[in-house]
């Protein structure tokens, strides 16, 4: 307690430094003044008295040393004193200090932001819900590691058979048709729990939310909450909003509420605008059963973990339910257990697809950052180098070791930190260029990631390891300095420093291998463009419209389907057209399903799978897709023909030895089929991609209640057809929308949308990097040149010709620097064929890239060895 | 010895400490006086005294000392430890061998 006032005071003392000397100033002068009158009254002369006062008092200097050592903190002073000195330092070699600044701004920048996309996925999965990391996925889980979801029967049994869970709301998305008649808008909500607001523990911008009575008994109370952007778009953020009526899937709602700001239902990153009490289901989805058959799982579960309990209890508790409910309904919970999941390893969604991803962009881009720390050691390496004689003055006038290191520490500290806030700036404007991403495929995403205090710690804490990490070298190297040396040898023969040897080495290899992860990026990237998709996109308009609030059952889908592609064909500029479950090079993949073939015994553990998509007839052809053999499906009201499937040529090669493929039988968990006809291969879901095998099935054997349609127009001019198409689904039900319309080149530029933002990164960071690895070099080289000035001039004074001298120049500096690219060479191979096993080394990039950091080191090398040549000799021996 | 000379003899400036401790020791104890200030300092500073500008005897400025609350609970606190450890000492002082038989 004493000890911590008494640092309290010692703090504030350093702030208040002038008064507190004028005090002990005139209070040594009162004592001198008191002893010395006393002294004269015992006789003495006043100049004798005044001196043994003096005697007396002791050594005054030495005594104010210690007063101001007990009075403040010389740790604190030393500490300013070096920032102030810093300060000077850096301000006396601003375009240094302006490089290194902005090359870690920049690898600081981009770290914080690819970190506040990973910090937003793993640690605030619910924007505007507080403590969401309390809330855990409840998902039920089948035998084969499907993720069903659960039924509504289901979650009123699990909300209290799970003490560990405080709390359990259930919810599901849906794609509502809002407004009147013929101008519906498709719009995405989510059927809630009664305790969904109050369990999250949101309170609502206006008006009120779902109540839980609200949700109880079906098709009670027709009420809707709206998002807050919802509210600003539809209803002009005016307060009035609050009991206005909302059509909904031909319901009318009304509004009883507006969500906070930041929440965007929990399905994130998917927005969400609309939510709906649960109960309201068979109501606004055409009598759908969910509400009370145990086979509908429909709704997704978010359980509140009970404070102090843990999620091993929670997935106890869970695993015995889900085993109860499979005893007690056998026919809808049999082989159904379950798996309590933190959010970020979500089975659905795009979190899990973003999060490996963006891992991989943080690695390349830390070992980016410790390349511009390299960089900056090195810089500052050779700076540090001409400050020998400074530093060895320090020396000799007293200054300990310690204070050498702390002095160039602070001066690199201050440059890091300046660094590391100017890069969360950039943060702040990267997090910011995210948010406004498009729509993806058919939802609204909303990327909630923001710099908050987190990212901010994690900025400074990089800032301050950069720091440290660029410090280590020159402090080293100038605290063993030795006052004598550094005075005398000011600048002939220079020590062969090998840590700056090393450390360019280092650079260098740490440089290569983030060039070639970043051109093995862009080179992929590109080729997206170029190479063929063995499909035709141009000319191909593409349109989803759903069934599904509609509750249909599969006769009535298929004639919904064959009747709109009756109507779409008599347009006069469709060629051809055709509906489709899934369109290829969708960010959400296409999905592959398990089966077997005839005439194949697989010998390895597991299931075949093969990419399956479901089409109309006439799919081929809008697609430019030839089938090699065989016809096109059957059409759709043909009631004769067995269930009919086309593979593509990768199938029969991999399956079934491109034997007899014609009349073989495919088995599914959704029936049997007959093979018909084999297609020409064509990209799925990636350009590049290694063949992949594949099925068709037909839209006439499997129908669906959500399809893509295709259009292939006549004049090319597809963007034209999109009224005339709307138009058509309009007469077919004016209810319905059309919704995410975009022509074929449109979607696969979208769905390059998540990739082109780390292309863009790298286009810009590569040859960034390569220039400030070039800098470096060069500050580097010429300052072992200039330091070398007297030695080269000896040379060519003795007949060396200024070519051999650069020669050897450039020959000593490229060691190192070879050394360096080789062994990062040989790390991103090992890296590249380790992350993606089974593709061909791309050699161009293995081959360009390092030819191409060899030239700019050596030109880097050059430049500087070239004017040492140019020297004088004469000059250069006179020199100093 | 200054948290006792304060207590004894009340708010003192720096020579009358000083003063104060020389006659009690009778000058065995004849250190520098400066060396008084930084301890003073400390004390002050950990607040078992305060102190003022004030006129001395003789009409000087001078600034004097005195003892807080907080440095008479310090003086109580170190008077009993002192105490015990003088009083344990000189058990030992004290102390025979045939005691220890």
């Amino acid at each position: 307690m004493r000890a911590l006032r008494r640092f309290f005071t010692r703090l504030f003392n350093v702030a208040a430094r002038q008064s507190q000397e004028e005090r002990l100033r005139e209070e040594i002068e009162q004592h001198v003044a008191l002893q010395t009158d006393e002294n004269l009254r015992a006789g003495l002369s006043p100049v004798e008295a005044r001196r043994q006062a003096m005697l007396k008092f002791g050594g005054v200097e030495a005594m104010k040393q210690d007063y101001r050592a007990e009075r403040g903190l010389l740790f604190i002073e030393n500490l300013l004193g070096d920032l102030r000195n810093a300060g000077r330092s850096i301000s006396r070699m601003p375009g240094l200090a302006a490089v290194i600044i902005a090359s870690l701004a920049i690898g600081i920048g981009v770290n914080t932001t690819i970190f506040s996309w990973i910090q937003m996925i793993l640690f605030e999965p619910l924007p505007a819900v507080s403590g969401a990391a309390n809330f855990l996925l409840v998902e039920p889980r089948t035998e084969t590691g499907g993720y069903p979801g659960a039924s509504w029967l289901e979650y009123r049994d699990l909300r209290t058979q799970v003490p560990a869970l405080r709390d359990v709301v259930a919810s599901q998305m849906v794609a509502f048709n809002v407004g009147e008649r013929g101008q519906t808008e498709r719009t995405h909500g989510q059927l809630v729990s009664g305790n969904y607001f109050s369990a999250l523990g949101l309170k609502p911008a206006i008006g009120r939310f779902i109540r839980p009575e609200e949700a109880e008994r079906p098709g009670t109370e027709p009420v809707v909450v709206i998002s807050y952007d919802y509210w600003h778009t539809r209803f002009r953020g005016v307060p009035g909003a609050v009991g206005q009526k909302l059509r909904v899937n031909e319901r009318e709602l009304i509004v009883i509420g507006v969500a906070p700001r930041e929440f965007q239902g929990t399905m994130v990153p998917l927005k969400v605008e609309l939510w709906v009490p649960a109960t309201m289901t068979p109501a606004l989805l055409g009598g759908a059963r969910d509400l009370e058959d145990r086979g509908v799982r429909a709704f997704s579960l978010i359980g509140l973990l009970r404070p102090g309990a843990t999620r091993e209890e929670a997935q106890t508790e869970f695993s015995r339910a889900m085993a109860q409910l499979a005893r007690d309904y056998p026919q809808a919970s049999a082989g159904i257990g379950g798996e309590i999941l933190p959010f970020w390893s979500a089975p659905r969604g795009p979190q899990r697809l973003l999060i490996s991803g963006l891992a991989i962009l943080q690695g390349v881009m830390l070992l980016l950052l410790l390349a511009v720390c390299g960089n900056t050691a090195n810089l500052m390496l050779a700076r540090g180098s001409t400050r020998q004689r400074e530093m060895a003055v320090r020396v000799a006038l007293g200054a300990s070791r310690w204070r050498i290191v702390s002095l160039v520490l602070s001066e690199n500290m201050l440059l890091a930190f300046l660094g590391a806030g100017l890069g969360a700036t950039f943060a702040v404007w990267g997090t910011t260029a995210l948010r406004v991403a498009p729509m993806i495929g058919a939802f609204p995403i909303l990327f909630p990631a923001r710099v908050d205090e987190f990212t901010l710690a994690f900025a400074m804490l990089l800032g301050a390891a950069c720091g440290l990490i660029f410090s280590a070298a020159p402090a080293l190297h100038l605290a063993r300095l030795d006052p004598q040396d550094g005075l005398r040898s000011s600048s002939n023969t220079p020590p062969r420093s090998r840590a700056r040897k090393v450390l360019m080495g280092v650079e260098v290899g740490l440089a290569m291998v983030v060039l070639i992860a970043a051109a093995l990026f862009l080179q992929s990237f590109h080729s997206a463009r170029q190479t063929d998709p063995r499909f035709q996109p141009e000319g191909v308009l593409l349109a989803a419209y759903d069934l599904s609030g509609r509750n249909p059952d599969e006769a009535s889908e298929r004639e919904f389907a064959a009747r709109l592609l009756e109507g779409l064909r008599s347009l006069p500029d469709v060629e051809a057209a055709a509906i489709a479950t899934n369109v290829p090079l969708d960010l959400h993949g296409i999905p592959a399903r398990p089966f077997t073939v005839q005439g194949r015994v697989r010998t390895e553990e597991g299931q075949d799978r093969a990419i399956s998509n479901k089409v109309t007839p006439g799919y081929f052809k809008v697609m430019g897709i030839p089938l090699v053999e065989g016809n096109d499906f059957a059409g759709m009201h043909d009631k004769a023909a067995p269930p009919q499937a086309i593979v593509n040529e990768e199938f029969v090669r991999r399956y079934l030895n491109a034997a007899d493929v014609m009349g073989r039988r495919i088995q599914t968990p959704a029936g049997s089929f007959t093979i018909i006809g084999v297609a020409r291969n064509s990209v799925y879901n990636a350009f590049g991609e290694p063949a992949q095998p594949a099925i068709y099935f037909s839209y006439r054997d499997l129908p669906a209640d959500q399809g893509e349609i295709h259009l292939r127009t006549r004049s090319g001019n597809e963007t034209g057809l999109a009224s005339e198409a709307r138009a058509v689904l309009r007469d077919l039900d004016p209810m319905l929308a059309l919704y995410d319309v975009r022509t074929f080149p449109q979607h696969i530029e979208r769905n390059l949308y998540l990739r082109r933002i780390p292309a863009r990164m790298f286009a810009v960071l590569g040859p960034l990097l390569l220039g400030l690895a070039a800098v470096g070099i060069y500050a580097v080289v010429s300052y072992a040149v200039a330091r070398r000035t007297r030695e080269i001039g000896l040379r060519l004074a003795f007949g060396a010709t200024s070519g051999r001298v650069v020669l050897q120049i450039i020959r000593e500096n490229l060691g190192p620097i070879a050394w360096g690219t080789a062994i990062g060479w040989v790390l991103s191979l090992v890296i590249s064929i380790r992350t993606i096993p089974k593709s061909p080394v791309n050699l161009s990039v293995f081959i360009g890239v390092p030819a191409m950091l060899l030239g700019v080191a050596t030109l880097a090398c050059w430049i500087p060895a070239r004017r040492a040549s140019r020297i004088d000799p004469m000059a250069a021996l006179r020199h100093e | 010895m200054v948290l006792k000379t304060l207590d004894v003899l009340g708010p003192l400036h720096g020579y009358g400490i000083a003063r104060r401790i020389e006659q009690i020791s009778g000058d065995l104890l004849a250190v520098n006086q400066g060396t008084l200030y930084p301890v003073l300092l400390k004390l002050e500073q950990e607040g078992a005294i305060a102190s003022e500008w004030g006129a001395s005897e003789n009409n000087r400025r001078a600034r004097f000392y005195r003892l807080t609350k907080e440095g008479r609970r310090q003086l109580r606190v170190e008077t009993q430890d002192w105490r015990q450890t003088t009083a344990i000492i000189a058990r030992f002082f004290k102390a025979k061998a045939e005691d220890l038989s």
